[in-house]
């Protein structure tokens, strides 16, 4: 652990270890320290650089572009109205609502891929995707008037929740049963779901579509404000996790042994996971591929050592305002929504990224 | 074989649990001929298949029902088989034939064949069946890339990946057409209402072909089943069994989704439910797959049929409310078989 | 005053006049009741942008060529019965996924929408420009009159829609009594429906479709199997096809020609054994405006088509 101590010890002082390579430590008051690892925060600030890059090409393009000069102008409150009106009411929302439920389904991917000690696992495999746009295409088809579709996306997700729980007779969330559980449940309501659009008016059918492929298109103010609220208190209550699910990476033994609270942190962090998620669905539908490729892309630029929750939510908002912005421009006039864009990159870039990895052991 | 003593522990022996699904199966399908959604009720069906009866009632049953049970047999059949294998396979239990990109191969072949101007009512059996063995092929040629080999979790993902690809791709292509979307919301539920013989006998040499091949690579899967080394040690081939597995796969699903389309969770659901009744061996969770598969989707089709009177309900929903609830029992009360 | 005004008629057709222009500059400013309340609209609208096929169909009736509409038919195309009269249009979304900006980039000064429309893009749209959502939403045979008489309201051209309206009325009227002629009273009932492998999907007798046959004097069934508030039927079972052998059979087609629909509907034997299918009197119609159309022109080429088809 020592890598290399250099001064000499003055005699009765406490020995203070030196930081492992790799990482800073910092000194606080009160004989406080801590102690950052370099990569993971490398991964964190140039992730947000890539960000805030994304963040104005988003802002940039559109139907028509604008300089970044322009921008700036829009967004002050100077300007054409024109340009004004599509900065401010068009497309800086789309943004916002991007970088929110991109970050709020990476970090609860990231968070399930901690628990199932598996790469591939999302909170969708708990059927929650298809519970949200279930229940939420009942409201749009009209099955349901007396709410709205994001609220009876939060509904749903937490009705595929509970079900696959209560179904899996409680085993414990690592249980084989939950995921079997949750598979059966997610097919249900997918299965529900293809009815109801069956049996619509087109036009009906329609408006359900943003809600079956996951859109940024003018989403509904107060969902973006719960997912802002939720992403707020999720990345604290997550960054307060980090430490005990570093250690959950081990086996139970140890992580019990070294005085981690492991059921307490597991269910924590699976509520976390799944309201996190749900709230994303609900702004911006089940574009749950983000919730793979961008703890992939964290895994990828940060260390090890860490679990990569900052990095995840930032990719995760990195990877949904690109896609946007590329649905926005690839057919123009014509928008493709951002789940697809998502699924056709994210599909082979996904299958690239294991394929070639060593010792793949998903 | 007979021999209790010599069977393994907690598995029973193959020949009852076979004779009981089989005869099981039979009733079922008597029961479907007796039963539609029209006004052809049972006492008529019975006078039918007696030789008398009217026109009406004879045209019902031997031209609507039939057809549609036979189908649905084939279709049941060969999607029970294609999961087991595909489970073997990859020596994952949640393996479903669709991850191998087949469903979404045949989905994209049938939009893309809407789309270019065809109709839902005419089109060829065979378009969904190209469709189906290409996004196979591109699964297996994707994993084969980088020098790969053919590691089954790979094969898996590589098939998860390409899957979601194709059904953006669909997606993306549903969204420029509207009409293809508004033709292609009804294929994609599946259904075996208005199969005809003719349907089948399409696709008879590709799942002939698959059977054989199925046949022929039985007892290598069961070797396989011990570890790659054992089975190497018996004179068996993994990788060549392997890829005529898959093989046999997308042939088989391929032509049960040309013919009633994508239809969910047979290949997830009975073949678990066979291992936990026939044991480990893959041979006798093949026997089992033979009758229970189409036992599913024949009593998924007679609910669809009784359920909305005088309309049908599509047959992708009943197995997916059936087969969900079958799952859970199965993983609740028993032991979870290994592969 | 009238006196005086009599004595000098300068000032009587002064008088006349101003009365005139301020009418009409009343009239000038329209209050519509929308689906989301009230909406004025003042003017002439010179750029319109309809995001709906009914809109479409009213505004280009009434002589309002619309600026922009959604297509419907891949990334450039608006329904077939409008191709003629939609030349540069431009394109700002589908149905599916409207482009908020090119919207925006059209400056409009009045937007047809959809009933459909939801709240979020309500709220964003009529902030550009009035935006006018049509009430209706269950489904009625009139509900079509009701809309284009709302569309038109908002172009400023309602008397013309009623002329419109009336047009269609009549002319039905007169079909009605050539087809009563022509055929007795048992003959006259029909069935629309669309043509899947799995089965017949029966169109509900109360679209705009089944309330003109209705005024031609045929029969509009759909036999109690289509459910309120429902556009359609489920598949009805090939056993039931006894339920929709009637007179006459309009098959609506989506994507095919007409007459290729019809022989690959022939090659269900459930379907070719029907009384209606040896009798010759199926008759494949164009799906777009049969099932989803709603407005003047749509109206007038069904009239053409049963006219056609019944009265050669």
């Amino acid at each position: 652990m020592q890598s290399h101590s250099s001064s000499i010890q003055p005699p009765g002082r406490p020995v203070t270890a030196q930081a492992p390579a790799g990482t800073w430590l910092i000194r606080l008051p009160a004989n406080g320290s801590l102690l950052l690892d370099k990569r993971a925060l490398f991964a964190v600030l140039s992730l947000s650089v890539l960000l805030l890059g994304a963040v104005v090409l988003a802002l940039c393009l559109g139907t028509t572009n604008y300089s970044p000069a322009e921008v700036i102008e829009a967004l002050l409150g100077g300007g054409n109205p024109m340009t004004a009106f599509i900065l401010n009411e068009l497309r800086l929302p789309r943004v916002v609502a991007g970088i929110l439920s991109g970050a709020g389904f990476a970090l609860a991917g990231c968070l399930m891929q901690t628990l199932a000690r598996n790469r591939l696992a999302t909170p969708g495999i708990i059927g929650i995707d298809n519970g949200a746009t279930a229940f939420a295409i009942a409201s749009v088809v009209g099955l349901v008037t007396s709410l709205a579709p994001p609220e009876m996306a939060l509904i749903g997700a937490a009705t595929a929740t509970a079900l696959a729980f209560g179904l899996a007779g409680g085993a414990g969330t690592r249980g084989y049963r939950f995921i079997i559980a949750g598979i059966g449940i997610g097919a249900l309501f997918g299965a529900f779901t293809q009815l109801m659009l069956a049996r619509a008016h087109i036009d009906v059918a329609n408006q359900a579509y943003p809600w079956t492929v996951g859109s940024l298109n003018a989403r509904p103010e107060n969902a973006v404000l719960y997912m802002a609220i939720g992403l707020a208190v999720g990345i604290v209550a997550a960054l307060a996790l980090a430490r005990a699910l570093k250690v959950l990476r081990f086996s139970e033994p140890v992580a019990l042994g070294l005085g981690v609270r492991v059921n307490a942190c597991r269910y924590l962090s699976l509520v976390l996971a799944v309201t996190l998620t749900a709230l994303a669905v609900a702004v911006a539908g089940p574009v749950g591929l983000v919730g793979l490729i961008g703890p992939e892309i964290a895994r990828h630029l940060s260390s090890t050592r860490t679990v990569p929750l900052a990095s995840s939510a930032l990719a995760g908002a990195l990877v949904m305002v690109l896609a946007d912005t590329v649905g926005r421009m690839m057919l123009s006039p014509v928008e493709v929504p951002v789940g697809i864009v998502t699924a056709i990159v994210g599909g082979p870039y996904l299958l690239w990224i294991l394929l070639v990895s060593p010792r793949n052991t998903p | 074989m007979t021999d209790t003593h010599l069977t393994p522990s907690g598995s029973r022996r193959l020949l009852p649990i076979m004779a009981a699904a089989l005869v099981l199966l039979g009733l079922v399908c008597f029961i479907s001929l007796l039963i539609g959604a029209g006004n052809i009720g049972p006492a008529d069906a019975l006078a039918v298949l007696l030789g008398q009866g009217s026109d009406d009632a004879r045209f019902v049953v031997g031209e609507l029902r039939l057809p549609r049970t036979l189908v649905g047999v084939v279709v049941g059949a060969t999607l029970a088989i294609s999961g087991a294998l595909l489970q073997a396979v990859t020596r994952n239990p949640l393996a479903e034939p669709g991850l191998l990109g087949v469903s979404a191969g045949s989905a994209f072949a049938v939009a893309l064949a809407l789309a270019l101007g065809a109709s839902a009512a005419t089109l060829k059996v065979s378009v969904a069946q190209i469709g189906a063995l290409l996004g196979c092929l591109c699964a297996l040629g994707a994993a084969r890339l980088r020098g790969v080999g053919d590691d089954p979790v790979r094969l898996v993902l590589a098939g998860a990946a390409l899957s979601s690809l194709l059904i953006a791709l669909t997606s993306l292509l549903l969204l420029i057409d509207l009409g293809t979307a508004d033709e292609i919301r009804f294929w994609i539920v599946g259904s075996v209402a208005g199969r005809s013989l003719d349907h089948l006998s399409e696709i008879f040499p590709s799942v002939l072909l698959a059977g054989v091949i199925t046949v022929l690579i039985a007892r290598p899967l069961a070797a396989l089943a011990l570890g790659e080394r054992v089975a190497v040690g018996l004179g068996h081939r993994p990788g060549l069994v392997r890829l005529l597995a898959v093989l046999s796969v997308a042939l088989l699903v391929g032509g049960a989704t040309a013919v009633a389309g994508p239809i969910a969770f047979v290949g997830l659901v009975v073949p678990f439910v066979a291992r936990s009744l026939a044991g480990p061996d893959i041979r006798r969770t093949l026997w089992l797959c033979l009758p229970l598969g189409p036992l599913v989707v024949v009593i998924a089709d007679i609910l669809s049929r009784v359920l909305v009177q005088p309309s049908e309900l599509p047959l992708g929903v009943l197995t997916a409310m059936i087969g969900a609830p079958v799952l859970v029992a199965v993983v609740r009360a028993r032991r979870l078989p290994t592969l | 005053m009238l006196v005086t005004a009599l004595r000098h008629p300068g000032r009587l057709i002064g008088l006349i006049l101003g009365m005139v222009l301020s009418l009409s500059a009343l009239a000038d400013s329209r209050t519509l009741d929308t689906a989301y309340g009230q909406v004025k609209v003042e003017g002439q609208p010179k750029r319109v942008v309809a995001l709906y096929e009914g809109a479409v169909d009213a505004a280009v009736a009434v002589g309002v060529k619309p600026v922009a509409a959604l297509a419907t038919r891949g990334t450039t195309g608006l329904a077939r019965y409008m191709d003629e009269h939609a030349k540069g249009v431009a394109i700002v979304g589908t149905a599916r996924e409207l482009n908020l900006e090119a919207i925006v980039a059209q400056r409009p000064d009045l937007i047809l929408a959809s009933p459909q429309m939801p709240k979020a893009q309500y709220d964003l749209l009529s902030s550009v420009a009035p935006t006018v959502v049509p009430k209706t939403n269950v489904y009625e045979p009139d509900n079509w009159k009701s809309e284009s008489r709302l569309f038109a309201q908002a172009l400023g051209q309602a008397a013309k829609m009623d002329e419109l309206i009336e047009a269609v009325e009549n002319r039905a009227a007169q079909l009605a009594e050539k087809i009563k002629a022509e055929y007795s009273d048992e003959e006259r009932t029909a069935y629309v429906v669309r043509w899947m492998p799995q089965g017949p999907m029966v169109m509900s007798s109360q679209l705009l479709t089944a309330g003109l046959l209705e005024m031609l004097g045929l029969q509009v069934n759909d036999d109690g199997l289509v459910k309120e508030g429902r556009p359609h039927s489920d598949p009805l079972s090939l056993e039931n096809l006894g339920r929709i052998d009637s007179d006459w059979l309009f098959l609506a087609t989506l994507n095919e020609e007409g007459q290729a629909a019809l022989e690959a509907a022939k090659k269900s034997p459930a379907f070719a054994r029907m009384k209606v299918v040896e009798r010759n009197r199926v008759i494949p119609v164009d799906g777009q405006y049969w099932s989803s159309a709603t407005g003047p022109i749509a109206a007038q080429k069904i009239l053409d088509d049963v006219e056609a088809a019944l009265l050669p």
